[in-house]
């Protein structure tokens, strides 16, 4: 064992460039690996205490799902259920700062949470960072977030002036502490306000309050306390949330992302494992005459494959260690560009040793995985065969494309291990499968299709490289597998690039076309509170001349068969004026009628073809008030966004009986010819009422950035997949240089000009590409149609992402070509002499 | 008529480590048209380094080799490589076939890498007339590994001759073979340097391969030791040089 462990060693010294090279692929691949695997837990953290934070040491959280909250005989009924030992009740609701004059723009939002403080003590551990927590007794005061404190200038003792319902007129409130960044924080952006219950209520004009936290009595079943719940609370609608559900509910948030990395990672890991197998391969097959003298002078199977495996461990040890450090610094990374994009604030990097062990451990399964087939193939070398050394095509390719399954078998699996469960549930394993399988397909396909595709190519070139395009021709073919892996490992990680562009492009246009076909206006003015049709608002607004229309859209949520499900008041005339709504079933100008009459519902496609629901069929949503029956009046092609998906369409009349209080945004529609002039001038009005304007370019803006963040940490990651590949292309092609030094010794004796033979490199360098590329980017255009279609309900519609694509397929040949650079120059400044007698 | 080659005080040395060796040492010959000259000599004279100084693979320290009117040791790269193109041919001892063209592609490498289309007329009639002269017509579709070594050397030598080089360069082109078909080879060599005038300069250490050649240059230690005349012969007797040769103590 020692004498093959030593010759293994020798054998890597000997090939310095190639060596590094080879750890160098295996670190990337372990790399981005061990970046999603930090990633993962990153976001298992996150989600784990987003929960915590959200409910505390809470049981359960009773939601109220009209906007007016639940009663205060729904709070005393939560409190009084057996088996509940605190119930802490809460308020969330979202205003403005009073602007302080010193600051040099205007405040952003804040959310306000009020909070009983002798409950909530129970239930929340809150940590200071100065002053000190809310106590019985406390009146006008108030808790504040850091980054609030920062960004507003607050101290402990400063006075902050809220924004509350009209009626009430903002409220002066002291300052007593400052809250610790916290990851939980309920506000986006990290502004927060803790007040006394009684405050907010006053700021609010409300009795009411948003969710109950309850912790339920020692010994007690959880799920007990929720049955006699739910036979107790009948005054309105509600939803129950336990820790796990919230866990679950954020997992799905995150489970894109997730996918996308783990997706990465196998790609990644299968160019690193190619590497391996290719350095191995070249080892091998520059050594059969050695390892056959070994193997005359009485070295036995084992001992040569244990020289190989031995190669195999110093390459993976190497590149493994490397490959983790790598991986935090890639995983730092992605924190910063994804932040909060993961469908969590993923603030911290969590490294855990287990991790990184588990990412180690999984870099040698596949290292190992790559070293089996070289190893055999070097144990069968008999010492016969060595002299003849005579290659058997056919069994190299077959022995080939043996490692390539077993290769993808053991990055499957570990694409599996890396799995996000949460995406098994809810059908989430029937795309990445297809884009497995394609990626696999594409793989198996290409030793067959790569000679033929290189040949076109060559066509090209050969009016202008006639001789090097002969040879570089003949060049490709002869290890067909060879040639095929390199294309394959760039093919593949093309693909990853072209497909993920491809997906977010779509979602990106799927949602500027969603918006421009449900709002029925130019300009979108949100407001943070429902604003109330007794309001003045929408009246100011429409007095502005060039204002054609002002359309008020309120988004709530109702209980549909004991689930929640997103609504959207909308005024059905103003859709009918501004040509919006595309319907799928039922008569436009009627459903849109019957939808301010009241008594109707339009509902979305996507939930039609889930619930079975058609036109004419009756809707019972829950209301504090009793069932509201619905009839649906019309199936919309696709209605307004909501958070889980397409909101129902209903009047205002009905919205009102289901517990809206008000427009959470107005639509106004401009005079085309006169939208310049009083665009300004709305906006100006807009502000006045605290509405933020926003066009449906900047909506749609605001969502393509998150998705173009999203895109870009997967195109910087997709791109070390491709860097591998690239490595890849490095080894094979100086592979070829070195097994036919003598070939190219010939070429140069016989006229061949040190500039052709560089030619001749770059040139087969270039059709790898070209051809990698080619089929990289057809496989990534189906993968993305895969991933489109497979996705349903989003409305997306893939369509090929050319700019990207053109970007694979130029960044693909340049990239081939680069990496021809050294073995170009290998090959050029050969000795003729020395090479012309060497075997 | 000037000789087509020549050598004026020829030196080559290479350093291995701390120490120089002196390979070729102030080797002067010449040439003449249509000769067959041997350079032979025991393993470690300087022979196959001086024949890869005459064709232009290697350039001397000092001295100068003159092929028809050229100065090779004072081309560059590019100039040298463009010489041994068009005016030599080179056959080695390991025939050193491109495994992946076949035969004809193989014999028509000097015209491809020339740029010259090897499907042209004159081309092809010069590639099935040189196939045909080392009895291989019939065999330009198969691979070298699909040959026997005699036809592979075949193969390598109508590689050599097809674009009529100045010169023909041959670097123990027998020493991979049998007996008899390196008998075949010579042959072969002998006919294509009576019948078509082809001056051939042989590297061996074969004294019964020498004695196909006109002229035989015995080197020794790099320098040369001495030259035989042996004349154009039909029979090839080695009895005469190998009783010079063993007078000289080899």
């Amino acid at each position: 064992m020692r004498a093959a462990n030593a010759l293994a060693r020798r054998s890597l010294v000997a090939r310095p460039l190639r060596t590094v090279l080879t750890v160098l692929g295996i670190a990337l691949g372990t790399g981005v690996l061990v970046a999603g695997l930090v990633l993962n837990a990153g976001l298992d953290a996150a989600v784990e205490r987003s929960a915590r934070d959200l409910l505390g040491r809470a049981d359960l959280r009773v939601n109220a799902l009209e906007e007016q909250g639940l009663s205060v005989g729904s709070v005393g009924t939560i409190a009084t259920t057996p088996g509940v030992a605190a119930a802490a009740p809460v308020l969330v609701r979202r205003t403005y700062p009073l602007p302080d004059p010193a600051l040099p723009s205007a405040s952003g939002p804040v959310t306000v949470s009020g909070v009983d403080p002798a409950r909530d003590v129970a239930i929340h551990d809150r940590t200071l960072a100065a002053g000190r927590l809310l106590a019985v007794g406390d009146d006008l005061v108030a808790l504040v977030s850091t980054r609030f404190a920062d960004e507003d200038g607050l101290r402990v003792g400063s006075v902050l002036t809220l924004l509350g319902d009209p009626a009430s007129g903002p409220l002066d409130l002291e300052v007593i502490g400052i809250l610790a960044a916290s990851p939980g924080d309920p506000d986006p952006a990290g502004r927060s306000v803790v007040v006394p219950l009684t405050v907010a209520g006053r700021l609010f004009a409300t009795d009411r309050v948003s969710a109950v936290d309850v912790v339920v009595e020692p010994g007690v079943e959880p799920g007990t306390v929720i049955a006699e719940l739910e036979r107790r609370l009948d005054l309105e609608p509600y939803t129950i949330s336990t820790p796990a559900g919230i866990v679950a509910a954020l997992d799905a948030a995150t489970i894109e992302i997730r996918v996308a990395i783990a997706l990465v990672a196998a790609v990644a890991l299968f160019g690193g494992a190619f590497l391996i197998f290719n350095t191995l391969s070249m080892t091998v097959a520059e050594r059969v005459r050695d390892v056959g003298l070994l193997r005359a002078a009485g070295m036995t199977r084992r001992q040569v494959i244990l020289m190989v495996l031995f190669s195999a461990i110093h390459l993976g040890t190497a590149g493994i260690a490397l490959g983790v450090l790598a991986g935090v610094a890639l995983s730092a990374g992605a924190v910063l560009i994804l932040a909060g994009g993961a469908g969590v604030r993923l603030d911290e990097l969590v490294v855990e040793p287990a991790t990184l062990v588990l990412g180690a451990v999984l870099g040698f399964a596949v290292t190992a995985a790559a070293a089996v087939e070289p190893a055999l193939r070097a144990s069968g070398i008999s010492p016969v065969a060595a002299l003849g050394l005579r290659l058997d095509q056919g069994a190299v390719l077959r022995a080939r494309l043996r490692w390539l399954l077993l290769v993808f078998a053991v990055v499957g699996i570990v694409g599996l291990a890396l799995w996000p469960g949460a995406a098994a549930g809810r059908n989430g394993l029937l795309r990445p499968l297809a884009v497995f399988a394609l990626l696999l397909g594409i793989a198996l396909v290409t030793p067959f299709v790569a000679g033929p595709l290189a040949r076109l190519v060559g066509l090209v070139a050969a009016p202008f490289l006639r001789v090097e395009e002969r040879l570089t021709r003949g060049s490709l073919v002869r290890d067909r597998s060879r040639t095929a892996l390199t294309v394959g490992s760039l093919a593949v990680a093309l693909a990853v690039i072209v497909a993920l562009g491809g997906v977010a492009g779509s979602a990106r246009r799927a949602t500027t076309a969603w918006l421009a076909e449900v709002v029925p206006g130019d300009l979108l003015l949100t407001s943070i509170r429902p604003v109330g049709s007794d309001e003045p608002v929408a009246a100011e607004l429409a007095a502005v001349p060039g204002v054609v229309g002002v359309s008020p859209i309120g988004r709530f949520s109702v209980a549909l068969e004991g689930s929640r499900a997103d609504a959207a008041a909308v005024v059905g005339a103003d859709l009918l004026a501004a040509d919006r709504l595309q319907l799928a079933e039922g008569d436009r100008p009627t459903a849109l009628a019957a939808l301010d009459a009241g008594g109707a519902v339009i509902v979305p496609r996507s939930l039609a073809d889930r619930s079975g629901l058609q036109t004419g069929s009756t809707l019972a949503l829950l209301s504090g008030t009793g069932p509201v029956e619905l009839r649906v009046v019309a199936i919309a092609e696709r209605t307004i966004p909501g958070d889980g998906g397409e909101a129902l369409l209903v009047g205002w009349r009905d919205a009102a009986r289901l517990g809206v209080l008000g427009a959470d945004a107005f639509a106004v529609r401009f005079d085309p010819a006169m939208e310049e002039a009083a665009r300004p001038s709305v906006e100006e009005t807009a502000r006045s009422f605290a509405l933020e304007p926003t066009s449906l370019g900047g909506a749609a803006g605001a969502i393509g950035a998150s998705i173009d963040r999203r895109a870009a940490l997967f195109a910087a990651l997709a791109a070390v997949a491709l860097v591998v590949a690239a490595l890849g292309i490095v080894n094979t092609l100086t592979m070829n240089v070195l097994e036919r030094i003598r070939e190219l010794a010939v070429l140069r004796a016989t006229g061949l000009t040190s500039a052709q033979v560089r030619r001749l490199v770059v040139l087969e360098a270039a059709i790898l590409g070209i051809v990698g590329a080619i089929l990289g980017v057809a496989t990534g255009l189906l993968a993305g149609v895969a991933l489109v279609g497979l996705g349903g309900g989003s409305g997306a519609v893939f369509e090929p992402p050319w700019a990207v694509a053109g970007l694979a397929l130029g960044g693909g040949v340049v990239l081939a070509v680069l990496a021809s650079i050294y073995p170009a120059r290998l090959a050029s400044r050969l000795e003729i002499v020395g090479s012309l007698g060497r075997d | 008529m000037p000789p087509i080659l020549e050598a004026r005080d020829v030196a080559r040395s290479y350093r291995m480590g701390g120490t120089t060796v002196e390979a070729v040492r102030g080797v002067s010959l010449a040439v003449e048209p249509g000769e067959f000259v041997a350079l032979m000599g025991p393993s470690g004279s300087g022979k196959s380094t001086l024949l890869h100084l005459l064709g232009g693979l290697d350039r001397p320290t000092a001295g100068e080799v003159d092929l028809d009117g050229e100065v090779v040791s004072r081309l560059g790269d590019d100039a040298a490589t463009k010489l041994r193109r068009s005016k030599t041919g080179f056959v080695f001892q390991f025939f050193n076939l491109v495994p992946i063209l076949s035969v004809r592609e193989n014999v028509a490498l000097p015209f491809i890498i020339a740029g010259r289309d090897p499907n042209g007329r004159a081309e092809s009639a010069a590639i099935e007339e040189v196939l045909a002269a080392v009895d291989l017509a019939g065999k330009e579709r198969h691979r070298p590994d699909e040959l026997s070594a005699g036809e592979q050397q075949r193969v390598a030598l109508a590689r050599a001759l097809v674009h009529r080089p100045a010169l023909l360069l041959a670097d123990e082109p027998t020493g991979n073979l049998d007996y008899a078909t390196g008998t075949e080879i010579l042959d072969m060599l002998w006919r294509l340097c009576a019948e078509r005038g082809q001056t051939v300069v042989l590297v061996t250490h074969d004294a019964k391969a020498a004695a196909y050649a006109d002229r035989v240059l015995v080197l020794r230690d790099g320098a040369v030791l001495d030259e035989i005349t042996l004349g154009r012969r039909e029979d090839h007797a080695a009895g005469a040089l190998i009783v010079r040769l063993a007078a000289l103590g080899l």
